[in-house]
C-alpha cells in the first residue's frame, strides 16, 4: 500500500486493468456507483418535467438535459462494472431495492417549476463543484475521463438554470413567490449535497479521489451563491445569515445535518417514491433493451 | 497479412494514444515489431495493438444531425450582459 500511495502522490494514474490494492478498489467503485446512481435518479426526475415545462424553448433544453443525465448514467455504470466489484444489473438492482445510495438531493420532490429551476441552478452548481474537485487531480483513469465530459455538460446545465432564474426573477410577482418557495425548500439541501465537514483520514483524499475538502468547497459554494441569490432580489433562506465584514465572507450559521443523515438511510421526504418509480421505470422499458439484445438476431 | 494500430501509453499518467500503424502476419509477429519500431527508447511502457478490420468506422452522415441541436447549448449570454450590467452601475454609483 505504501507504495502504491507513493504512486498516487507522484500524480500516477489507475487503469482498469492494473494492480490495486483491495480497498482502494473499492472506494473508488462505491464513489462512482454512487455518482452514476445519482445521474440515473436525476435524469428521471428532469425526465417527469418534460411534458410540464413552459415553453418550447425551455421543453427542448429539458429534453436534452434528460440526455445528458441519463448518458452521464450510462457511462458511469460501465466505469464502474469494469472495476469487477458489481454488474451492472447487479448495481440496478440494489439500487431499485433501496440497498445503495444516492445523493440527497434525489430523495425531494420537485413541487412547481421554480423547483426545478432551483435545482438546475443551487443543485447542478454544488455538483459540478464536487465533480471539479474531483477531476483536477483524480487518480483513476477511466473516471476521470468520463468526468471531463460530464463536467462539460454539467456546465450547460447550470448556465440553463442561471438563465432560468434570471428569467423568473423579472417576471410577476407571482413568479417571484413561486421562485422563493422553491429556493427555501432547496437552499438546504443542496448546500448539504457537499456533506459534513472530511474527517481527517478520509482515504477518498488520501487516494486523490477528492482534491478538495467538503468544507471548502461548500464554503466556495455559499460565497458565491448567497450574493448571487440576493442580487436577484432573493432571500436566502438562513435565519442565521451574517457577513463578516473583515473577513468579507458569509456564514449561513449552523447547519442541521439529520435531514442528509434521512436521505443517506433512504428515508427522505421522496424516498420511497422516487424509488419505486425508478424500478417501475426500469419494468417498463424492459422490452426496449430486450429487443435491442436480439438485434443480432435479426437478419440485416 | 493484417494491418495494426498501434496505441501507447506513458508513465502510468497519459491515456493511451494512437502512434501509428504497421502489417504484420499475426499478433504476436505484430507485437514484436510494435516494440522494436515504436517503443525502442521506451516511448510508452504499455501497449495495445487494435487490428485495422476490426474498427468499425462511423458514416459522416451518421454524425452530422448533432452538429445541428442549438438546445443542447448555452452560451449564457443574457446572464453575462446582467452581470456586465451590474458591474457598470456599481463603478457609476
Amino acid at each position: 500500500m505504501a507504495a502504491f500511495e507513493a504512486f498516487l502522490d507522484d500524480g500516477g494514474i489507475v487503469e482498469v486493468d492494473d494492480d490495486m490494492p483491495a480497498e482502494y478498489r473499492q472506494a473508488v467503485f462505491a464513489f462512482i456507483e454512487m455518482h452514476a446512481n445519482s445521474e440515473l435518479m436525476g435524469g428521471l426526475t428532469e425526465r417527469d418535467w418534460i411534458p410540464r415545462t413552459p415553453g418550447l424553448r425551455h421543453k427542448m433544453s429539458v429534453l436534452a438535459k434528460t440526455q445528458d443525465e441519463i448518458g452521464h448514467g450510462h457511462l458511469l455504470y460501465m466505469v464502474a462494472a469494469d472495476m469487477q466489484i458489481k454488474t451492472r444489473e447487479e448495481m440496478l438492482e440494489d439500487l431499485f431495492a433501496g440497498k445503495s445510495r444516492f445523493h440527497n438531493v434525489f430523495h425531494y420532490q420537485a413541487v412547481t417549476w421554480g423547483d426545478q429551476v432551483a435545482i438546475a441552478f443551487l443543485v447542478d452548481a454544488a455538483a459540478l463543484a464536487s465533480q471539479q474537485a474531483v477531476f483536477k487531480n483524480c487518480s483513476y483513469g477511466p473516471y476521470r475521463r468520463i468526468l471531463k465530459r460530464i463536467i462539460s455538460e454539467e456546465g450547460f446545465h447550470m448556465r440553463l438554470g442561471e438563465d432560468r432564474m434570471m428569467r423568473i426573477a423579472q417576471g410577476t410577482d407571482t413568479q417571484k413567490e413561486i421562485f422563493q418557495g422553491a429556493l427555501d425548500r432547496w437552499f438546504w439541501p443542496a448546500l448539504q449535497l457537499f456533506g459534513p465537514d472530511s474527517k481527517p483520514d478520509d482515504v477518498l483524499l488520501r487516494w486523490h479521489i477528492k482534491s478538495e475538502r467538503n468544507e471548502v468547497l461548500r464554503d466556495k459554494w455559499v460565497q458565491k451563491f448567497v450574493p448571487m441569490l440576493q442580487s436577484y432580489g432573493f432571500t436566502v433562506p438562513a435565519p442565521d445569515l451574517s457577513y463578516d465584514e473583515e473577513a468579507g465572507k458569509w456564514d449561513v450559521g449552523p447547519i442541521d445535518w439529520e435531514p442528509l443523515k434521512r436521505t443517506l438511510a433512504q428515508g427522505g421526504p421522496d424516498s420511497a417514491r422516487r424509488i419505486n418509480e425508478a424500478k417501475d421505470n426500469w419494468e417498463r422499458t424492459r422490452w426496449v433493451r430486450d429487443a435491442m439484445d436480439r438485434a443480432a438476431a435479426v437478419p440485416a | 497479412m493484417h494491418t495494426y494500430e498501434i496505441f501507447l501509453k506513458k508513465d502510468g499518467r497519459d491515456e493511451y494514444r494512437h502512434a501509428g500503424a504497421l502489417d504484420a502476419a499475426t499478433d504476436d509477429l505484430a507485437m514484436v515489431m510494435a516494440r522494436e519500431s515504436y517503443i525502442r527508447r521506451a516511448e510508452g511502457d504499455r501497449l495495445w495493438l487494435v487490428r485495422r478490420d476490426h474498427v468499425i468506422v462511423a458514416d459522416p452522415d451518421l454524425i452530422a444531425p448533432n452538429a445541428d441541436k442549438p438546445h443542447r447549448h448555452h452560451d449564457g449570454s443574457a446572464v453575462a450582459a446582467r452581470r456586465k450590467a451590474l458591474r457598470n452601475e456599481g463603478a457609476s454609483s
